[in-house]
């Protein structure tokens, strides 16, 4: 599959387009970006630390979800939002970066995780299992390397 | 001997120059520093917004201190040695950038505002250990420590945009 006439056509919007004629917004949408990445790795290692067992252990594993959960779910939805922005603003420098899918798939490697395990695993039954174990340290596997991945695009 | 000509002497050292041509190293420094500066500022934050009564209301202020101080000095150990490196490799070249000064005011402040913190109102948690608003004082530190983290965040960043 070819998907150079999507990236072209990402990189060809109004938003694109305004994005990358401004000296200003680029940088700055990459700051809200950087501080949504912040707040959503902080957050999800101290969870995914307690889910191990090795962090936050005076509270219970629902009592950590439930209160940090929705931090990490809204920083993620900034890093998205603006992550999305900032690809309209030069699709086609993604498409020919090598770091670039690598962080993709990644991205979707964590979302897939959380929507389909992690989001019930934290209640019920599963509390503690080793399957949840695993889970949690895919999920800091994955985050970090979106992260990692993302500084490499500037990089590679 | 000014601070421009110490800058200048750092980056041009040996390893200044090493860090700096290494196509490998500095990538690696690099990425060092901004994954363990979201560990550090991540859970900074984590302890700010209790502070200021948004996150973990029902939970002790000194749980979610006490537990989340381990992660978060590990992040800032591993950004501040990281960011000295980057600092050695390019320090002539970012003294003149504004946002690289005003970065560097900000983290003794942050710095200040911790060290006050837990030697004024945090001597007296016991009393308010469980209240979900704080004393004004420690909200106050909360507040600081969100925004000028993010002063911080915002200037690192934008250093790589104002350098020549």
């Amino acid at each position: 599959m070819n998907l150079l006439p999507f990236f072209k056509w990402c990189d060809a919007t109004a938003i694109g387009e305004f994005i990358r004629q401004s000296t200003v917004i680029f940088p700055i949408v990459e700051v809200v970006h950087l501080f949504g990445l912040t707040v959503l790795l902080g957050t999800l290692t101290i969870i995914d630390l307690r889910i191990l067992g090795i962090g936050m252990r005076r509270q219970s594993i629902p009592t950590v979800v439930s209160n940090l959960g929705p931090l990490t779910v809204w920083a993620g939805i900034v890093t998205i939002v603006t992550g999305i922005l900032l690809f309209l603003s030069e699709a086609l420098k993604c498409y020919d970066n090598n770091a670039f899918p690598w962080k993709m798939w990644l991205v979707l490697a964590g979302l897939l995780l959380y929507l389909l395990f992690q989001r019930r695993m934290t209640k019920g039954a599963q509390i503690g299992s080793a399957q949840m174990k695993i889970v949690a340290v895919l999920s800091l596997v994955f985050w970090y390397g979106v992260a990692l991945a993302g500084r490499a695009i500037a990089f590679i | 001997m000014s601070i421009q000509s110490i800058c200048q002497a750092i980056q041009e050292s040996n390893i200044g120059m090493g860090l700096r041509e290494s196509p490998i190293l500095w990538p690696c420094i690099e990425a060092t520093h901004v994954l363990s500066l979201a560990l550090s500022v991540g859970t900074i934050a984590i302890v700010d917004l209790r502070l200021i009564g948004w996150v973990m209301k029902d939970e002790p202020v000194t749980d979610v201190i006490e537990q989340t101080q381990p992660w978060t000095l590990t992040g800032f150990g591993l950004a501040f040695i990281s960011g000295a490196l980057l600092f050695w490799s390019e320090a002539f070249r970012v003294y003149p950038s504004w946002s690289f000064r005003l970065k560097m005011a900000c983290i003794p402040l942050l710095g200040l505002n911790a060290l006050l913190f837990h030697n004024t109102i945090y001597k007296s948690v016991d009393k308010w250990n469980r209240s979900r608003v704080t004393p004004s004082r420690a909200r106050f530190a909360g507040w600081f420590g969100l925004i000028f983290w993010a002063v911080v965040i915002f200037c690192g960043r934008w250093t790589a945009y104002n350098l020549q």
